[in-house]
């Protein structure tokens, strides 16, 4: 649980909050860069961290990050041209380049030279990883990229989806890192009823993971504090001398991994807060080593896992809180959990329903909660000393995000950060 | 009954229930924590003794033990916000007076 002004200092990221504050120190993904695909292309409405933003590729093939409104008469500029390196309202003429600086003011005199002197809220971006990012903080403390493995495999080894969350970025995240919902939210009957062709199945297979949640059902967590966030650990007992181990990690500010099982495909996400109601999920799956397989692609084309579809304008997933997420209740009694096709729309609808912004004062936690724990108390340590002067140290150590999520089998007596070493290092 | 010198911070109470018994392994373990991850763990532990007392209190409404198990369960709270504080040792001095 935590109190009433722990989860808001948590929950809130709009200008000038410490929650807002702390997220303005980080380079954050706003855009696909097929949002803004060429020179001169359509501007783009962005909302992040609360504030009303605009984006649009000028002649040079910049990317701007605006505010939304004219300073003159607070239009909106999603109606304006983007014409010869700016953005003009259509409302009165004013143009405003990448920078944010008034370049042409032609209803005012000349003589005035109003237009130097005014000037628009604007962010610097940088295309990285796919993605466009953005830095919404004080010039003065832009810190580095991230330097995920995701951002720096070539385009054919990745894919990156987006989608918008009716939720809060806080629950989105400790969704994120609860291992054990997994056994349940996402099972599937012969699962969760451990049926005797079940139990066959996975036996005689080589997943680790099925098999070892078989055999033991009540796992032991273990976090660690890093550089870059959270390393979670969670034990299964395995044969007699060896523990199964899952580790993934939380990176700051707001980044999960999914446990990686050699050979497949990683995935990780990251929560980026547009308001304290909604959030955006980043969803990447990579592969270090080469394209992403024919059939990692049939399971995002087909939404079985991480990835969901959504209306190409919104970013809003198809099955979404208004149609109920397509929720089969035939599917329910007979295959799966919960009745909802794929994981994306089955944690969406979890998450969701728990309201847009979870009382965190009216939970019951128990000690396999231990994760969310940890992840809230290095966040509130993280806000509170920001407050206080101190810079957030990953922010500007990109390097430290080079870092892989892994599974594995260990000897009893090795710890387990030892023992993944090599396993947890990026390769790319 | 839990000799400081044997109890491992980084090993998590197994939380089932408020007996005087888990209480004191609470306790030792709040006694002997320091660092980040040994908080964690604590607040996890108090997080689940608050959940079952509070459960009890919801459920057993006639139990003659409820004066007893409302007040372990304020306790608790306090416990678990003075670990948040990063105070192990007052939480440990908390949760004595009910063993």
């Amino acid at each position: 649980m935590l109190s009433h002004e722990e989860n808001e200092l948590l929950t809130h990221t709009a200008p000038g909050t410490p929650g807002g504050d702390y997220f303005r120190r980080f380079w954050l993904p706003v855009l696909l860069p097929s949002e803004v695909p060429t020179p001169d292309c359509s501007p783009v409405r962005v909302k992040v961290l609360g504030e009303d933003l605009l984006a649009f590729r000028d002649s040079k093939g910049r990317v701007a990050l605006i505010d939304e409104f004219c300073p003159h008469r607070r239009a909106s500029l999603f109606w304006g041209r983007n014409e010869e390196c700016g953005l003009r309202c259509v409302y009165h003429g004013w143009k405003f380049d990448v920078n944010g600086t008034c370049v042409d003011m032609p209803n005012e005199p000349e003589e005035y030279g109003f237009e130097n002197k005014v000037r628009i809220a604007a962010y610097p971006t940088r295309e990285y990883g796919g993605l466009i990012w953005a830095y919404l903080g004080p010039p003065e403390h832009q810190p580095d990229l991230p330097k995920l493995e995701w951002a720096r495999v070539p385009d054919s080894h990745r894919y990156i989806s987006k989608r918008v969350q009716e939720t809060n970025y806080l629950q989105a995240i400790e969704g994120g890192i609860d291992s054990s919902h997994s056994n349940f939210l996402h099972a599937s009957l012969d699962a969760f009823r451990v049926t005797d062709s079940y139990v066959e199945k996975v036996k005689n297979s080589s997943n680790l993971r099925a098999k070892y949640h078989l055999l033991d059902k009540a796992p032991r967590f273990t976090v660690k504090k890093t550089d870059y966030g959270l390393v979670i650990g969670v034990r299964r007992n395995a044969e007699e001398d060896r523990y199964y181990w899952r580790l993934t990690q939380f990176l700051l500010p707001s980044y999960t991994m999914i446990p990686y099982e050699k050979g497949l495909a990683i995935h990780g996400h990251c929560w980026v807060p547009r308001d304290d109601e909604t959030c955006w999920v980043w969803t990447a799956s990579w592969r270090p080593d080469g394209p992403l397989s024919e059939e990692e692609w049939d399971s995002i084309r087909n939404e079985t896992f991480v990835h969901a579809k959504v209306d190409p304008a919104t970013f809003r997933p198809l099955r979404n809180k208004g149609n109920q997420y397509l929720l089969d209740r035939e599917k329910q009694r007979s295959v799966n959990m919960t009745g909802i096709h794929g994981f994306a729309a089955q944690d969406q609808a979890i998450q969701e329903s728990m309201g847009t912004v979870v009382d965190r004062t009216r939970e019951r936690l128990g000690t396999s909660d231990t994760a969310i724990i940890a992840t809230r108390r290095l966040l509130l340590q993280e806000i509170r000393e920001l407050s206080e002067g101190r810079q957030p140290y990953a922010a500007h150590h990109g390097d430290v995000y080079w870092i892989r999520s892994a599974s594995l089998l260990l000897n009893r007596d090795v710890e387990f950060d030892e023992g993944a070493r090599e396993l947890m290092k990026a390769e790319v | 009954m839990f000799p400081l010198s044997e109890v491992n911070p980084e090993h998590i109470v197994t939380v089932k229930d408020f007996s005087a018994d888990t209480l004191r392994n609470v306790i030792a373990h709040l006694k002997v924590s320091t660092s980040f991850e040994h908080l964690v763990y604590r607040e996890a532990e108090l997080d689940a003794l608050w959940t079952i007392t509070g459960f009890f209190l919801a459920n057993e409404p006639a139990s003659t033990q409820r004066d007893a198990v409302n007040r372990l369960h304020t306790g608790t709270h306090k416990a678990h916000d003075l670990v948040a504080d990063r105070r192990p040792e007052a939480a440990a001095t908390v949760l004595e007076a009910f063993v």
